[in-house]
């Protein structure tokens, strides 16, 4: 890039000399004629036309082919550097507008993300509360569930021991004529029985002399 | 004729003791009956019928009361009294929890007909789940004289002596007032 800039000035001072170059002689060329003409056209009055003819001489075809030319890259020269202004510009823009784009987009995305966040937060938060309340739902639920369940054991506890006392006679009395009822002997009982049939005796008298 | 009067007129062994016994009694006077009615119609010569055997009961019967059975009129008047003992003397009914030996049983009869009524019958039942004692049934009355009746009473005692075993739990509740020693 640096070595077509340097390259295209010095075409640009060349070409520069060039026009200068022929200015100077075109201007020389006209003083001299005027000079020789004014003193020559009274010798010579065809001064102008040779003029003419040494200016079409001069700025024939061909030198005005190149003058074209050199025009034309002048041109394309002078196109390509606002082309490549332009393209700076261009660039410039772009990436600026690019800038702009990323930090248009960044704050919006931000903007974005903090309202996601919040409503996260908000969900977050919302859902903190409902599991908290859930939370102390349960342990209400569970400490009257507890309260009930130790109620209900203790009301068991108590009927299951009422039951027991209430028939701890008829388990006993299970329990040892499963273990010595066999050796049970009736004449053991005798002074027993005959104590409860003393002790009884007059309910008895009375029932047998009411029945008989 | 009185009932009370016939009864008085002899006294039963202690070794009846049944109403089933009153009727085998019955049963064996009634062919004693039948043996001398057929001694008295039997011809010199003709075969004898056998003699009717006699239970211990018969005999202790008619020993206890200096009964001649050869008198007709005797066991007439033995099958009488048998008859008005089976028709009114008062019966109670015994259970135990096992059957009782015949010695224990006449200690028990003799006992209730010193004591209640001299003619009084006894009928005995099996009940194993009383265990050790017995149940006597009247007429209208029931007497739970069992061991189960007798820890019945004394279940404070058995509860409090669970209690002691290490259930303290026990001691704490109100224990329910025995029952009665008589059902009516």
């Amino acid at each position: 890039m640096v070595g077509n800039g340097a390259m295209t000035i010095w075409w640009l001072g060349g070409i520069l000399g060039v026009l200068c170059a022929a200015a100077l002689a075109f201007v020389w060329v006209a003083v001299r004629i005027g000079r020789g003409g004014s003193a020559r056209a009274k010798d010579t009055p065809d001064y102008t036309k040779a003029a003419e003819e040494d200016v079409e001489h001069i700025f024939n075809a061909a030198f005005r082919e190149e003058l074209r030319n050199r025009g034309r890259l002048h041109f394309e020269k002078i196109i390509g550097e606002n082309a490549m202004f332009l393209q700076q510009d261009l660039r410039l823009t772009t990436s600026q507008l690019n800038e702009y784009m990323k930090a248009e987009i960044t704050k919006k995305l931000q903007e974005e993300f903090s309202k996601y966040e919040q409503s996260i937060m908000d969900a977050k938060q919302l859902a903190i509360d409902s599991i908290q309340k859930t939370n102390q739902a349960i342990d209400e639920q569970r400490a009257q569930l507890s309260k009930q369940v130790q109620t209900e054991i203790a009301a068991e506890k108590a009927q299951v021991l009422k039951h027991f006392q209430e028939n701890v006679a008829e388990i006993v009395n299970h329990y040892l004529m499963a273990a010595v009822g066999n050796q049970i002997d009736l004449s053991d009982q005798l002074e027993y029985i005959l104590n409860e049939f003393e002790t009884n005796k007059q309910a008895i008298l009375e029932d047998i002399n009411r029945g008989a | 004729m009185d009932t009370r009067a016939n009864l008085a007129n002899f006294s039963v062994p202690a070794l009846i003791t049944s109403p089933a016994d009153v009727s085998r009694l019955r049963r064996e006077i009634k062919a004693l009956d039948e043996y001398m009615h057929q001694q008295e119609l039997r011809t010199p010569g003709a075969p004898s019928a056998m003699l009717p055997k006699l239970s211990r009961l018969l005999h202790d019967l008619a020993t206890t009361n200096n009964l001649n059975l050869l008198d007709a009129k005797t066991r007439g008047e033995l099958d009488g009294f048998l008859a008005d003992v089976a028709a009114h003397a008062p019966v109670v009914h015994i259970s135990f929890a096992v059957d009782p030996s015949s010695a224990f049983l006449q200690k028990i009869v003799q006992w209730l007909r010193q004591n209640i009524h001299p003619s009084i019958l006894v009928r005995v039942g099996l009940q194993p789940s009383i265990a050790a004692g017995c149940t006597v049934q009247t007429t209208n009355r029931y007497f739970d004289f069992s061991l189960r009746q007798y820890l019945q009473q004394h279940r404070k005692l058995l509860v409090d002596g669970l209690t002691k075993l290490g259930t303290p739990e026990t001691a704490a509740l109100p224990g329910p007032e025995p029952a009665s020693k008589e059902t009516a």
